[in-house]
């Protein structure tokens, strides 16, 4: 798992599987050619909202284990009640929190510090990559820029990423939201 | 082929794989929270059994999926149909009340017949005993829903092909990414 630089080879015609691929190539180009360092903390409150969700669950099926159905009554309401609820806050989390982002990088240059956000959906039967770059300083700017471009672009015809083609697309579009002169 | 399966599940990273087990794990709990949901919402420690028996032909067939409640306060009368269980069977049987005797301060004890059974349950009950009291009763029969639960006696006549769907459906959320 996580193994740089080895081929990957994916079934093509696969939306989700060419996203996630793609995805993985921007992570590596962001955090391994432009050297920005990956800050996990969107991520794993994702996962810390997961694994509550599991664990009162789990606590749920125990206690109702230990003392069977009328005597848990209360714990199990109150485990029910609060595992939707728990639902609700990730559905919460992943639509306006995370909206598709999928690597948060940080970088330091000179005294401040930038964050890059790269997002990117698919849409349905379509082969169009839309890839959203965002940057934020600690200067209080924000910059965004977008490419919607096929798949055709980053992956040949055997269903390889071009790590290079990538490479290529996320550089131009770094370097041009990190000169000053781009401001819009 | 069989290696290709596992690429997604290779290509993932440490927090990937962790979302990939936690997202199975929330497909389970929810179904398993539904469940305890409903619990608590009927007061039945089972409120969905199948029939399994022709015993109370024609009113339930073997598959109809029968909804269930047993709330404290609704008394138990005779002519409705509940679902008991009984010492030393894992299964429990729905069968209608025949008699039934209650005592001023609220305590009953009732004997049960299966439909298309000629004798009563007596001989059905553990071993000297003559009456069922509330603590047997599963819950009362509120709704049925025909066939559906023929799928469940498919999976529990042959166990080995319901570990062949559930291990197949399991796999395959593990290992595709979505």
């Amino acid at each position: 798992m996580g193994e740089t630089n080895e081929v990957v080879k994916i079934n093509k015609w696969d939306g989700a599987a060419a996203k996630n691929a793609v995805d993985d190539a921007i992570r590596e180009v962001l955090t391994g050619d432009l050297k920005c360092k990956e800050s996990f903390a969107l991520i794993d409150g994702r996962l810390f909202l997961c694994a509550l969700a599991v664990g009162v669950a789990l606590y749920a099926l125990l206690w109702d284990y230990l003392y069977p159905f009328p005597q848990s009554r209360l714990v199990l309401i109150i485990c029910v009640s609060s595992y939707f609820i728990l639902m609700g806050i990730l559905t919460l989390y992943t639509t306006f929190k995370e909206k598709g982002i999928f690597v948060v990088a940080k970088e330091k240059v000179g005294n401040t510090t930038r964050v890059w956000e790269a997002s990117s959906y698919v849409k349905k039967h379509d082969d169009k990559y839309n890839l959203i770059l965002v940057m934020r300083d600690s200067n209080g700017k924000y910059r965004e820029a977008s490419i919607n471009k096929s798949f055709a672009n980053y992956i040949d015809t055997n269903g390889t990423v071009v790590q290079n083609l990538v490479l290529n697309e996320i550089t131009k579009l770094y370097n041009s939201l990190s000169s000053e002169k781009k401001e819009k | 082929m069989l290696d290709s399966l596992f690429d997604d599940v290779k290509r993932m990273n440490k927090r990937q794989f962790i979302y990939q087990v936690l997202s199975f794990g929330m497909i389970v709990s929810s179904a398993l929270m539904i469940w305890k949901g409903l619990m608590v919402v009927t007061g039945s420690e089972s409120p969905i059994v199948v029939v399994l028996s022709g015993s109370m032909e024609p009113a339930f067939h073997r598959g109809d999926l029968l909804f269930l409640t047993n709330y404290p306060e609704e008394p138990v009368r005779v002519g409705e149909i509940v679902v008991f269980k009984v010492e030393g069977r894992d299964i429990p049987i729905v069968h209608r009340v025949l008699k039934l005797h209650e005592k001023n301060n609220g305590t009953v004890k009732f004997l049960t017949k299966g439909d298309n059974n000629s004798v009563d349950d007596r001989g059905l009950y553990a071993q000297g005993q003559l009456w069922l009291t509330k603590k047997d009763v599963v819950g009362r029969a509120r709704g049925f829903l025909p066939y559906v639960g023929m799928v469940t006696i498919y999976m529990n006549e042959y166990p080995k092909f319901k570990f062949a769907v559930l291990g197949c459906l399991a796999i395959y959320v593990l290992v595709h990414r979505e």
